[in-house]
C-alpha cells in the first residue's frame, strides 16, 4: 500500500468524500442496487477484427492516484492513445491515494464509476470478489492477446482461480537497497552488492551510524526504512528468513511462525538492538531520512527514484541483502481494471491493452518511478534508462507478490497498529510475543470475512 | 414599540390574512429556507438513510443485505470500537472543560479597552477558520520528537524529550491540546459577547455594596454568563464527540493506533477502508444516541445553573 505517497495535506479530502458518500447513500438508499446492471452486450465482446477499435466514437473515464508528475505522464500516454485511436477520448482524473479509494467506492455506489481505473495489487481481491470488475478473458481470447509479453507476476496478480483475468498490469514496484555513496566513501565501507547478507548490512550499518558534528548524539544513521507498511522492508525480511504472511490457501496468517517473526524481529533489532536505524518517530515529521541526508542506506520501493534523484546527491541502488532463506524482495503491481458496468467495454479494453503496450510503457518508464510490465521494454530500453535500473529489472527474478486477499486493509490496520506501538516505535515486546498476541485476532478477522 | 404596533393593528389594519404579521412570518420562512432546505435535503435524508443502512451488511459495491441488529450486536464485542469509545470519552472529558476554562479566562482578558484589542481578538479567532490540515502540520512540528518546539521548551526545565504524537501515553493529550487551541476562538467570541451584554450598573451596584474583584466575578459575571457557558458547552460537547480531522492529521506514524482511534475515525475506517458501511452506520447511530442522551441531560440541567437576565 502506498499511503506514504499521499500528501497529508489532502487527507481532509477524505473527510469531504465522507460527506459525499452520505449523499450517495441518500440517492441510492431507496433502491439498494448500487451496481448498475451491464448492458447485455458488455462482457461479450462485439465481433471486431483483432486489434483496433471500430465501434462508435466514445469518451471513457480513467481514474488514477498519483502526484502531478504521474498525472502528466499518464496524460501524455492518453494523448498518444488518442492519436492511435481517434474515436476514443479518454478523460483522466487523478486523486491522492486516500481520496482515490473513497472516490472509486462512492462512484461505484452512486453509479458514476470510472470506466477504467488503477488498481493496487493487494486491494484487487476486495474489488474482484464483489463483482465490480469486468473479466477481460473474453477480450483476450478474441484478440488472441499474448499475456506472456507482460511480466508474469503482474499478470498473475489479476488472475482468479477460475481462470478469469480482471485487469492487466500497468506498472510494477519492487523494493531495493538505496545507498548514499558519499557516506560510504567517508566511512571507508564498500558499496552494497549482491553478495550482501543481513550480517553485512548490520556491520556496514554500524560503521555508518555516527555523530558527525560531535555534539554527543547520533546524526547519521546507517539504515532507514518505513515501518508502517510491510512493503517497504519487513515483508521482504520475513521471506528472507523463510517465513510468510499468509498460509498457501490464503485463509489464515502464518506470521506467528518463528521464521516469520524472525524477519520482523530483524527490523526491530536494527532499530533498538543494533541501533543502526533511528526510532521511527524521529523521522515521522521530517520525512525520508535517506533523502534528507540523515541515513546512509534505505530499504524502499522503486517509486522513490524520482524524489531521491531530485534531492541532488549521488546515490546507488543495490539488491536487498540475503537472509538465511535467500534473497527476496516484494513486487507490487498496479493494474488497469475495467468497471463491470461500463457502457464502452470495447473501448475500455483497447485502452487497458494500450497502457501495457511497449509504446505506453516506454513513456511511463521515463518517470523512473516504476518498473515496466512489458517484457520487451524491460529487457530493452528500461535497463539502461537510469543508473540502477538494471537492479530493478533483475529484482523481478527473486520478487514475490505482495500479499493480496479479501480484507487486506482491515488486516493491515490491526497488524500494523500492534507492530507500530509494541515492536517498532518502542521495543515493548519481541516480534514473537507481539505476533502471538495479534495473530489470533487476525485469524478471527480473516475467518469472519 | 410594542404599544405602538398594537395601536396600529387595532386601528387602521384589523386582523386580516396577509397583514404585517403574516408578511413578517413569510419573510422569516424565506430567510430560514436555505438552512431548512439544506437540513432537509443534506442532513435529514442521509440521517434516515444511515438508520436503514445500519441494519444491513453493505460494502458499497454490491447490494446491501438485511442483517437486522447484527451490526449493533457485533459492535458491542468489537475491541476496536470499545477502544474508540474510550478514546472519544477521554477526549471529550478533557477537551470540553479545558477549552471552556481557557476560553473564559481569555475572554475576560480580551474584554478590556486596550488599544488594538480588535486585532488581538481577531488573532485568537484565526485558528478557528484555518483548515485542520494546516493546523495539524504546524502542530506536528511543535510536537516533533527531535527539534520540536515543545521538546526544546521542556528541555529548558530539564525534562526529557517526549514522543508526543507516537507515544501511546501522550498521543491523545497531544491531540486534545491542539484541538483546544484551535477551537478556543469560537468560545472566546461567544463569551466576549456575553460579557459585553452584562450591564455596567450591576457592577456599579455590586461595588457600592462593597464587592471586590473576585466577588463581582463570582456573583455578577459568572451567573450572567451562564447562558453563554451553556451554549458553548453544548457546542463543544457535540463537536468533541465528532472529533476526526485532528486525529486524521496528527496520528503518527502512519495511522491512528489504539491510543488515538476515535468513534468517527472508526466509522471512516470501516465504511471506506474495510468495506463495512453498514457496520459504520451502526456505529454512527450509537454515537448519535450517546450525544442525544447527554444533550438531553445537559438541557435538563439548565434550570439548575443557567440564569437568564
Amino acid at each position: 500500500m502506498r499511503t506514504f505517497r499521499s500528501s497529508r495535506g489532502a487527507r481532509l479530502l477524505a473527510a469531504v468524500a465522507m460527506a459525499g458518500l452520505v449523499l450517495a447513500a441518500c440517492g441510492g438508499g431507496a433502491t439498494p442496487t448500487p451496481v448498475p446492471t451491464a448492458p447485455p452486450a458488455s462482457g461479450e465482446p462485439a465481433a471486431t477484427p483483432a486489434g483496433g477499435y471500430t465501434g462508435p466514437e466514445v469518451t471513457i473515464t480513467y481514474a488514477i492516484w498519483g502526484d502531478p508528475a504521474e498525472l502528466k505522464s499518464q496524460q501524455a500516454i492518453v494523448d498518444s492513445f488518442h492519436v492511435a485511436n481517434p474515436k476514443i477520448t479518454v478523460k483522466v482524473s487523478v486523486s491522492d491515494w486516500e481520496a482515490y479509494w473513497d472516490k472509486v467506492q462512492v462512484g461505484i455506489a452512486g453509479g458514476a464509476a470510472p470506466d477504467v481505473f488503477a488498481m493496487d495489487g493487494p486491494l484487487f481481491p476486495d474489488y474482484q470478489s464483489r463483482d465490480v470488475l469486468l473479466d477481460l478473458k473474453p477480450f483476450i481470447d478474441r484478440d488472441a492477446y499474448d499475456l506472456t509479453q507482460l511480466a508474469d507476476q503482474g499478470v498473475a496478480d489479476f488472475t482468479t482461480a477460475d481462470g478469469g483475468q480482471y485487469g492487466l498490469p500497468r506498472d510494477l514496484s519492487t523494493v531495493v537497497l538505496y545507498y548514499n555513496k558519499a557516506m560510504f566513501d567517508a566511512a571507508g565501507v564498500a558499496y552494497p552488492d549482491d553478495g550482501w547478507d543481513w550480517e553485512k548490512l548490520v556491520e556496514a550499518g554500524k560503521k555508518l551510524t555516527k555523530d558527525v558534528d560531535g555534539d554527543g548524539t547520533v546524526d547519521q544513521w546507517g539504515f532507514y526504512t518505513e515501518t508502517t507498511d510491510m512493503e517497504n522492508f519487513w515483508l521482504s525480511a520475513v521471506w528472507q528468513n523463510g517465513g510468510d504472511v499468509m498460509a498457501p490457501d490464503g485463509q489464515t496468517t502464518v506470521l506467528d511462525t518463528p521464521d516469520a517473526a524472525g524477519g520482523i524481529q530483524f527490523l526491530q533489532d536494527l532499530i533498538w538492538k543494533e541501533k543502526v536505524m533511528a526510532d521511527p518517530a524521529i523521522f515521522a515529521e521530517t520525512g525520508d531520512a535517506f533523502e534528507n541526508g540523515k541515513a546512509a542506506m534505505e530499504s524502499n520501493g522503486s517509486w522513490l527514484v524520482p524524489t531521491h534523484t531530485a534531492a541532488g546527491f549521488d546515490f546507488g541502488i543495490a539488491p536487498l541483502p540475503k537472509g538465511s532463506a535467500g534473497r527476496f524482495t516484494s513486487v507490487n503491481p498496479t493494474g488497469a481494471v475495467v468497471y463491470q458496468g461500463t457502457k464502452a467495454p470495447d473501448a475500455a479494453w483497447e485502452f487497458v491493452k494500450y497502457l501495457a503496450s511497449p509504446a505506453a510503457q516506454e513513456q511511463l518508464m521515463q518517470l523512473h518511478a516504476s518498473i515496466p510490465v512489458s517484457k520487451e521494454v524491460l529487457a530493452g530500453p528500461y535497463a539502461t534508462s537510469f543508473e540502477g535500473a538494471q537492479v530493478f529489472a533483475d529484482s523481478l527474478a527473486y520478487a514475490k507478490l505482495k500479499p493480496s486477499f479479501v480484507g487486506y486493509n482491515e488486516f493491515t490496520t490491526l497488524l500494523q497498529g500492534e507492530l507500530d506501538v509494541n515492536v517498532f516505535n518502542a521495543p515493548n515486546k519481541t516480534a514473537a510475543q507481539s505476533l502471538a498476541d495479534i495473530v489470533p485476532e487476525l485469524n478471527a478477522m480473516l475467518a469472519a470475512r | 414599540m410594542t404599544v405602538l404596533r398594537r395601536r396600529v393593528h387595532a386601528g387602521a389594519v384589523p386582523r386580516r390574512r396577509g397583514g404585517p404579521v403574516a408578511a413578517e412570518a413569510r419573510w422569516a420562512w424565506l430567510f430560514l429556507a436555505p438552512t431548512l432546505l439544506g437540513l432537509a435535503i443534506l442532513s435529514a435524508g442521509p440521517i434516515l438513510a444511515t438508520a436503514g443502512i445500519s441494519l444491513t451488511k453493505w460494502d458499497l459495491l454490491t447490494p446491501p443485505q438485511w442483517v437486522g441488529l447484527d451490526n449493533y450486536a457485533a459492535l458491542v464485542h468489537d475491541k476496536r470500537f470499545l477502544v474508540a469509545l474510550r478514546n472519544t470519552g477521554f477526549y471529550t472529558v478533557v477537551s470540553v472543560p479545558l477549552g471552556m476554562v481557557l476560553a473564559l479566562g481569555l475572554a475576560l482578558a480580551l474584554n478590556q479597552g486596550l488599544r488594538g484589542i480588535a486585532w488581538i481578538r481577531t488573532a485568537y479567532f484565526i485558528p478557528v477558520v484555518t483548515s485542520a490540515t494546516a493546523v495539524g502540520l504546524v502542530w506536528a512540528w511543535i510536537y516533533a520528537p527531535s527539534g520540536g518546539i515543545l521538546n526544546q521548551l521542556i528541555e529548558i526545565f530539564g525534562l526529557p524529550p517526549q514522543k508526543w504524537t507516537s507515544d501511546p501515553f501522550w498521543a491523545m493529550p497531544a491531540i486534545v491540546m491542539m484541538s483546544v487551541w484551535q477551537g478556543l476562538g469560537t468560545s472566546v467570541i461567544i463569551f466576549l459577547a456575553g460579557l459585553q451584554a452584562i450591564p455596567q450598573e450591576y457592577y456599579d451596584a455590586a461595588s457600592v455594596d462593597g464587592a471586590g474583584r473576585w466577588s463581582r466575578f463570582r456573583s455578577v459575571t459568572l451567573p450572567l454568563l451562564t447562558p453563554s457557558l451553556f451554549f458553548t458547552g453544548i457546542l463543544a460537547l457535540i463537536s468533541a464527540f465528532q472529533v476526526f480531522d485532528q486525529v486524521y492529521v496528527l496520528a503518527r506514524p502512519g495511522k491512528p493506533t489504539e491510543a488515538t482511534v476515535t468513534l468517527v475515525y472508526f466509522m471512516y475506517e470501516n465504511g471506506f477502508k474495510n468495506f463495512k458501511m453498514g457496520y459504520a452506520a451502526a456505529a454512527s447511530w450509537i454515537l448519535f444516541l450517546i450525544v442525544a442522551v447527554l444533550t438531553y441531560f445537559y438541557f435538563r440541567s439548565q434550570r439548575r445553573w443557567v440564569h437568564y437576565q
